[in-house]
């Protein structure tokens, strides 16, 4: 739950408004679409949301705590067991294969090999990478990278998964196969989805779509299901 | 923490084994040379002193030198001296020197050099010299026509010694005219030539104690005493037991009587070691810094990333430093290889110096020292740019 966030940059001796004052409660199991125009705040927001960025004012609780409140530390390790969150531009990382890309997150949890292992496999498959795991960055194609990154961020079950505009580099035909798979994880998994779009057909996907327009929201719609 | 350090441990092989390996084997290479650089020249210098310690012992003055007391030119009684100190339990072996600088003449050459006569049994039970013989015989009790000549002295037809003492070109059987300080001269045939590489012995010569004797007009009396005790390096406890055994004379340790020639070497040496291992270390820290900063800073996206995920940024300083270990570590052993390479050519082929061929003398003291002290400095050099980024904002770091 996010209560009246605001967040101003300073830019020199301008300060920008990027966010003026939203609220935005998320149930678990929604699959909520962040648009707007750019510059409208949406980025800003997931990254609050996200504990990437802090805000100038306001709250974030997420399962009950209050997260704006921890140290750099503990926000760390929230981030790490609490939330998923997939970037724009995959991020994976070039030296490590897609299936040690997945389990590195639970390494870092001190999971055994053999369950790590097994976890990071059966999401892969569950992505439609089980015969890609033991190829690098350089190995896969755009929409396999961000299967990975979606994987990555699955495989600690979080409580919210976050993404960042993740279709932005994909074509439309790699786009379309991604939502499907964010809605197949929200139908059959309840994964709460809180996603950053500027494309006008990825409404459909969306349980609630909240349009930002000059850091405030503009709109909410309820669309796909309640 | 320990999951911790597993992961910093997997993220640092991973880049290790998949990041660019001529970086890795360029930089492998050089902290392998430095490692070289920084055993080298302190190996160099244990070997300088090493060989002066041994070509004074087994050539030059023995263990230990008995001289004459203040205000006398030689040591009376010498027979009876000998005796008191051979009975000493530990010393092996006494000679004693008369000494005289004497000018030499052959085939209208002359060169001015020291003369020492010798007892040739006792001068055997101290000095090594009578092994090193190139030509003819050492000198026998009974000589007292002969001599024996070091080959600097004895040099080669036709060629300069260097502003050494030469008379260029003496051979065994050759006639000598020694003119000795008192104005007397002798005729000696050459027995035998030596060669110790020892430029002082060299460039002597030796006829018998008995021959010298005579023409000094000495009786039982030496300039100096050698003495060759049973181990070496303890020269200082035979001297105490030597004056608590009521020898009035002077005694002292090889090392003493050489007047601090090796002490003033070896600090010269230590000052350009110093000045070789500080610009050492400073490459080091210096190709550490920069290998670790663009390695960082070309990552700094992929370090954003590590950290919005949930990686903490000590396992990330941590990773960098693991491979900084990794590099350092395989660096020294390269560095060992190699070093040991330098040591066995060294070794067959040693450099010349004027004590004679110093052989490279590693102590595994010095091994250790250079290992620690370029895993020190590796370790700052690699985790100063690691935390300088890794302490960076998320999005700072992610946007580049």
């Amino acid at each position: 739950m996010a209560e009246n966030l605001t967040r101003v940059y300073a830019m020199g001796n301008v300060e920008v408004r990027a966010l003026a004052g939203v609220s935005l409660e998320v149930a678990k199991g929604e699959f909520v679409g962040i648009m707007g125009a750019s510059g409208s705040g949406k980025s800003t927001l997931l990254h609050i949301l996200g504990l990437l960025d802090r805000p100038t004012s306001g709250s974030v609780t997420i399962d009950g705590t209050d997260v704006l409140g921890l140290s750099d530390h503990r926000r760390t390790l929230f981030r790490l067991n609490r939330l998923g969150y997939v970037f724009q531009d995959y991020a994976l990382i070039g030296e490590l294969t897609a299936l040690e890309n997945v389990y590195l997150t639970s390494l870092v949890r001190g999971a055994s090999k053999d369950e790590y292992i097994e976890r990071s496999a059966d999401i892969l498959r569950r992505v439609g990478l089980g015969d890609r795991m033991d190829h690098r960055q350089s190995e896969l194609s755009g929409g396999e990278q961000q299967r990975v990154a979606i994987a990555r961020a699955l495989v600690n079950s979080p409580s919210i998964l976050l993404a960042d505009e993740p279709c932005a580099n994909l074509d439309s035909q790699t786009s379309k196969s991604i939502l499907d798979l964010f809605a197949r994880l929200n139908e059959e998994l309840d994964q709460t989805i809180v996603m950053v779009s500027h494309e006008d057909w990825h409404k459909e996907y969306f349980c609630r779509i909240v349009t930002l327009r000059d850091g405030l929201i503009g709109d909410m719609v309820e669309c796909r299901k309640a | 923490m320990l999951a911790g350090l597993r992961v910093s441990a997997f993220l640092a092989w991973k880049s290790i084994q998949r990041g660019s390996r001529g970086t890795l084997a360029l930089t492998i290479m050089i902290i392998a040379l430095i490692f070289v650089n920084l055993v080298f020249l302190p190996s160099i210098i244990s070997g300088v002193v090493e060989t002066f310690d041994a070509q004074s012992i087994d050539f030059d003055l023995g263990n230990l030198v008995i001289e004459p007391r203040e205000g006398s030119q030689y040591i009376d009684d010498v027979t009876s001296l000998q005796k008191k100190v051979e009975r000493i339990a530990g010393i092996t072996g006494t000679s004693p020197r008369i000494t005289a600088g004497v000018t030499y003449f052959y085939r209208g050459r002359n060169a001015a050099s020291t003369l020492y006569g010798i007892t040739p049994e006792d001068e055997r039970s101290v000095t090594r010299i009578a092994e090193y013989m190139t030509a003819g015989e050492f000198l026998s009790n009974g000589d007292t026509d002969a001599i024996v000549m070091g080959t600097t002295l004895a040099g080669t037809e036709g060629e300069e010694a260097g502003g050494l003492p030469s008379l260029q070109g003496v051979g065994v059987g050759d006639s000598v005219e020694v003119a000795y300080p008192n104005g007397e001269t002798r005729t000696y045939r050459v027995k035998g030539l030596f060669e110790t590489q020892s430029f002082g012995v060299d460039t002597a010569a030796f006829v018998t104690t008995r021959e010298m004797s005579r023409v000094l007009g000495l009786q039982d009396q030496a300039s100096m005493i050698l003495v060759k005790t049973a181990v070496n390096g303890r020269e200082d406890e035979y001297k105490t037991e030597i004056l608590s055994y009521g020898v009035q004379e002077d005694v002292l340790t090889f090392r003493e009587k050489s007047g601090g020639f090796v002490e003033q070497a070896i600090q010269s040496f230590n000052i350009i070691n110093t000045i070789s291992t500080l610009v050492s270390l400073i490459i080091a820290i210096v190709v550490v810094f920069i290998v670790i900063f663009i390695n960082t800073v070309n990552r700094r996206r992929q370090i954003g990333i590590l950290k919005a995920i949930g990686i903490d940024q000590q396992i990330i300083i941590n990773s960098y430093v693991i491979q900084v270990l990794f590099i350092t570590a395989v660096g020294a052993l390269v560095g060992i290889g190699l070093n040991a390479g330098v040591t066995t050519y060294l070794t067959a082929y040693p450099l010349v110096f004027p004590g004679g061929p110093v052989y490279p003398d590693v102590e595994a003291s010095a091994i250790l020292r250079s290992i620690g002290s370029l895993f020190g400095v590796s370790l700052v050099a690699g985790y100063i740019p690691a935390w300088r980024i890794a302490r960076e904002d998320i999005l700072t770091a992610i946007r580049g």
